[in-house]
């Protein structure tokens, strides 16, 4: 004997949709979060305004020296003095292996800021034992050098 | 007479229901937080270079006679001096450079009463003339 099936009900289909929700959540707390760490990493500052190198390197996670107009030093938001600077670049370039050219290390200095605090800066990173650094520019038509 | 079959009758009363209306508040809010963050970051380049300082000797017996570039004070005004020539902006800076022999490098030496940007255009002009190895040398 066939019974045919039951088609009083209404059948509804439901999509739980919580875990996405959940998910979509994650992300954004995760992009506000990293948001955050960018803009603590890179200070508020009028970088010079040149075009930079045509050929790029590999980009890679290193330390982010800036330098505000008035010559201080600011790391991920806070400022320190030369010395304090220097011990946490060796801190890195020996976690990185101690070769001298295993850091990469950014400065990003303001455009105005005294070239006195970079050459400084420079010196003392050599005696580190750093041996190359790029500094950060943002394409535009021309500065003023 | 024609009957309809009761798999059609069955499916005329099925309904699909999607609660869509969070998933879209989520979706805007994401567009929002996007939008927002997108224009707090301007695109940002590097000027690659080496370090040294005058007092290192393995490094300067290894360089043949590399190229000078200074950036400096002269008569009061901030210039770029390559030798015994003076230049007032960096464009003619490049052009001289260009015509120079690349193969031994180029140093930069930059005076500590000039600011950053003249530190960034002797390098980027040093960049622009075709130098692979530009290294900034911290003027005392």
């Amino acid at each position: 004997m066939r019974i045919a099936p039951d088609h009083s009900g209404e059948r509804i289909m439901d999509v739980d949709l919580t875990p996405m929700i959940d998910v979509v959540f994650l992300l954004i707390i995760f992009f506000m979060a990293t948001a955050q760490f960018a803009r603590l990493t890179k200070a508020d500052i009028e970088l010079p305004r040149e075009q930079g190198e045509t050929q790029r390197a590999e980009e890679a996670s290193g330390v982010v020296i800036n330098i505000s107009p008035a010559g201080e030093l600011i790391v991920d938001g806070d400022s320190y003095s030369l010395d304090r600077v220097v011990a946490m670049v060796k801190v890195e370039l020996k976690r990185a292996g101690g070769a001298p050219g295993a850091l990469d290390l950014l400065i990003r200095a303001d455009k105005d800021a005294p070239a006195s605090v970079v050459n400084t800066l420079a010196d003392r990173l050599v005696e580190a034992g750093v041996r190359s650094w790029r500094l950060g520019t943002e394409p535009g038509s021309g500065g003023g050098a | 007479m024609r009957f309809a079959s009761p798999k059609q009758s069955a499916a005329r009363r099925t309904m699909l229901r999607l609660q869509l209306t969070s998933m879209i508040d989520v979706i805007f809010l994401l567009l929002i937080f996007f939008m927002t963050t997108t224009t707090l970051s301007s695109p940002e380049s590097r000027l690659s270079t080496g370090l040294q300082t005058e007092r290192d000797d393995s490094a300067r017996a290894a360089d043949f006679q590399p190229q000078v570039v200074e950036a400096r004070l002269v008569d009061g005004a901030p210039a770029f001096v390559l030798g015994q020539r003076v230049f007032r902006d960096k464009a003619s800076l490049t052009r001289t450079l260009r015509e120079l022999p690349k193969e031994a490098g180029v140093f930069v030496r930059v005076s500590g009463d000039v600011r950053v940007e003249w530190v960034a255009g002797a390098l980027q002009s040093c960049e622009d003339a075709g130098f692979a190895r530009v290294n900034y040398v911290p003027a005392k």
